[in-house]
């Protein structure tokens, strides 16, 4: 690994730099926070959005076109959108609460850290919702129609013939969806960047801004590389689950 | 025959005059639709004066411009004129890769004229010039009459205690009304310093982080003072600002929520775009406990690649850039202070009222002494992420200002600045 200012071989000393951080704990846990409620509300509420528009009803066309606009948007556009509309000044989210009369002053949604870490997963969930709606949809529509008849002749009502048809038919697309979104979560630093760059205070940083931080305070790319490094063996757990569940047959119908 | 004979030879001349098109490349840094306007037009002026020339013109977005100049210069890709800044020239002319300047300087009618210090900044690695700047930036005092007149006040403040109680004055939050432009996050530094280090009364010229007697600033109780002042002037600011960068700030300035502000002269093109004629002014930065403030000269330029195959065409566009009717140009479009002498004296409108708050820091010698940043020291660029983050701790309360100066003080000892 070497730094371009003044290239040299410097060993393990870029791993050790950053492992012995003492902010580096915080970056695991933040860069947990963000990859499990990220994955988590993308995955229940695309599901239900899935489950909803799987049936035809007037003007579905236009609503899933609408439902599914984030996705085709750049995410870190998206950052930079909602940093303005979540900005606790100028933001038309305050703005609508207060007339509203849900809040009196503006709430600091990006620059209180009760607050930061929360608007950033939010963001993402609204941002990552299609992909798993679309994942889904397309899984229920292949559901042949027979299973469903003959839960109805059994005397299975709406949540039975989701726990008992659905979702164990569509199993195997929501095992691969999570654990594709889990590995792009990770390495997606658009949002947070765009809206906190990982602040305030690092309350937002994960392992990913924290390593295009590093390249654009420090212009380190040896630094960099090695998280990056990093990052790659903590997705191979994740990439050898995946080939496991894979072998074991867990994604076959 | 002869037709023929005339067209062959029309086409040959064509070919030959084809094949001896010269094609510089320049790349920018502080990339904005504005500026990009601009620079364009200044370029298309150079190619018609030089037939034969071509130059292309290359604009990555700001937050990804440096990282993309590093590594095509450290792969010697085709490159011709690079833009550098202040902050990151150091980093940028260890790499080896910038030519230095200095055989052209010595030879131009240029260096006679240039603003003095200028070419001082431009050495700032290892006494060599690897930049011919063509703008400079001092921070000073915006502020807006017509909001702060409506409470009573009368602007602008003449010094630090004055801002304070100003902008405590200013700052009713049930109506949105705020003193003090807060600047949290993108290089909060320099708001920082104009702060802190207004308390002293012997800070280094060389060096805004030590004093005269070579020992740090950050050891010192009026570090303390002056960070803790700072800490109750984000009091008078909307709490939002600890996540606001240039962008914001100049919102907030120019929608009136914060009617003080420090910045750089590039705001005021910006400004004059957005905001009516008269609506805000500047003044000299305010002065602090030790009777003096210190701001720093920041520049912009541009350097030439030590691989350049078209060197001299490559400075010839350097001298034309920064003769005085297209550098007038450049800075009053774009809002900054030019570099040549002459500018001030053929355009009237470096003299108009809105420069005020410059040219009284410049004629001030007493109150207003100019220093430097240690932006040679290999840690400079570390610096900037540790004071972002620190300083934001301070300000959430998650950390003590003691502690912060602590770790200031360590870190620039361990990278060398300061007796041990």
């Amino acid at each position: 690994m070497f730094n371009l200012n003044n290239p040299r071989f410097v060993g393990w000393s870029n791993y050790r730099t950053i492992i012995t951080d003492p902010g580096f704990p915080r970056l695991l846990w933040n860069t947990f926070v963000w990859i499990a409620c990220s994955v988590a509300f993308q995955f229940l509420f695309g599901l239900i959005l899935a489950l909803l528009l799987a049936k035809p009803f007037p003007g579905r066309g236009l609503y899933m076109g609408l439902v599914f606009y984030p996705w085709a948007l750049s995410g870190f556009a998206i950052g930079l959108l909602w940093s303005w509309l979540l900005n606790g000044q100028f933001g038309i989210v305050n703005d609508i609460l207060m007339r509203l009369g849900l809040i009196k002053v503006p709430i600091g949604f990006l620059s209180d850290e009760r607050f930061a870490m929360f608007s950033v997963i939010l963001v993402n969930v609204w941002y990552g919702i299609p992909f798993f709606a679309i994942m889904i949809l397309a899984a229920i529509q292949s559901i042949p129609n027979e299973l469903y008849e003959a839960a109805q002749i059994d005397g299975a009502g709406l949540f039975r013939k989701l726990f008992y048809v659905t979702l164990p038919y569509i199993r195997p697309t929501i095992y691969s969806t999570i654990l594709l979104r889990i590995i792009w979560v990770m390495n997606f630093p658009d949002i947070i960047y765009g809206m906190t760059r990982g602040g305030p205070a690092g309350a937002t940083n994960i392992l990913s801004v924290n390593m295009i931080n590093i390249v654009y305070y420090r212009n380190n790319f040896g630094l960099a590389s090695a998280l990056g490094m990093i990052i790659t063996a903590i997705l191979l757990v994740f990439a050898i689950i995946y080939l496991v569940l894979l072998e074991r047959g867990e994604f076959e119908l | 025959m002869k037709k023929l004979a005339i067209v062959s030879l029309v086409l040959l001349f064509c070919v030959v005059g084809l094949s001896e098109q010269v094609t510089l490349r320049i790349i920018q840094v502080f990339t904005s639709p504005l500026r990009t306007r601009v620079l364009e037009d200044i370029i298309s002026k150079f190619e018609a004066q030089n037939p034969g020339v071509k130059i292309e013109l290359i604009s990555p977005p700001y937050e990804t411009a440096y990282q993309k100049i590093y590594l095509m210069v450290s792969a010697e890709e085709p490159l011709d004129i690079v833009e550098v800044g202040d902050w990151s020239l150091s980093a940028l002319a260890s790499m080896g890769k910038l030519l230095s300047l200095e055989p052209y300087l010595a030879k131009s009618e240029l260096t006679k004229h240039l603003v003095p210090g200028v070419l001082e900044a431009a050495r700032t690695y290892k006494g060599t010039a690897y930049l011919l700047p063509n703008a400079i930036y001092v921070k000073t005092l915006f502020y807006r009459p017509d909001v702060i007149s409506k409470y009573g006040i009368k602007p602008p403040a003449k010094t630090m205690d004055e801002l304070l109680e100003h902008c405590r004055q200013l700052t009713k939050p049930e109506i949105g009304q705020f003193g003090f432009d807060f600047r949290g996050k993108g290089y909060p530094t320099a708001f920082i310093d104009i702060v802190m280090t207004s308390f002293f009364d012997d800070i280094d010229p060389n060096c805004m982080y030590l004093k005269k007697d070579g020992t740090l600033i950050f050891e010192d109780p009026r570090a303390l003072e002056g960070l803790k002042f700072y800490i109750e002037l984000f009091k008078t600011a909307p709490k939002d600002s600890i996540n606001w960068g240039f962008d914001e700030q100049v919102n907030s300035f120019a929608s009136g929520i914060t009617p003080y502000l420090f910045q750089d002269p590039d705001t005021v093109g910006l400004l004059n775009e957005i905001m009516k004629e008269g609506t805000y002014k500047t003044a000299p930065l305010p002065i602090g406990k030790g009777g003096k403030a210190y701001p720093t000269i920041g520049f912009a330029g541009w350097g030439i690649t030590s691989y350049s195959k078209h060197k001299d065409l490559a400075w010839k566009f350097l001298e034309f850039f920064n003769s005085p009717e297209i550098n007038a140009y450049w800075c009053r479009d774009y809002g900054a202070l030019p570099v040549d002498m002459r500018v001030y004296e053929i355009d009237p409108y470096f003299k108009s009222e809105i420069f005020y708050g410059w040219t009284a820091m410049f004629e001030d010698e007493v109150h207003y002494q100019f220093t430097k940043y240690p932006l040679d020291n290999e840690a400079w660029s570390e610096w900037n992420e540790l004071h972002e983050t620190t300083m934001q701790q301070v300000l959430l309360g998650k950390m003590k200002p003691e502690e912060a100066l602590k770790v200031w003080a360590d870190f620039w000892k361990k990278a060398g600045l300061g007796k041990k």
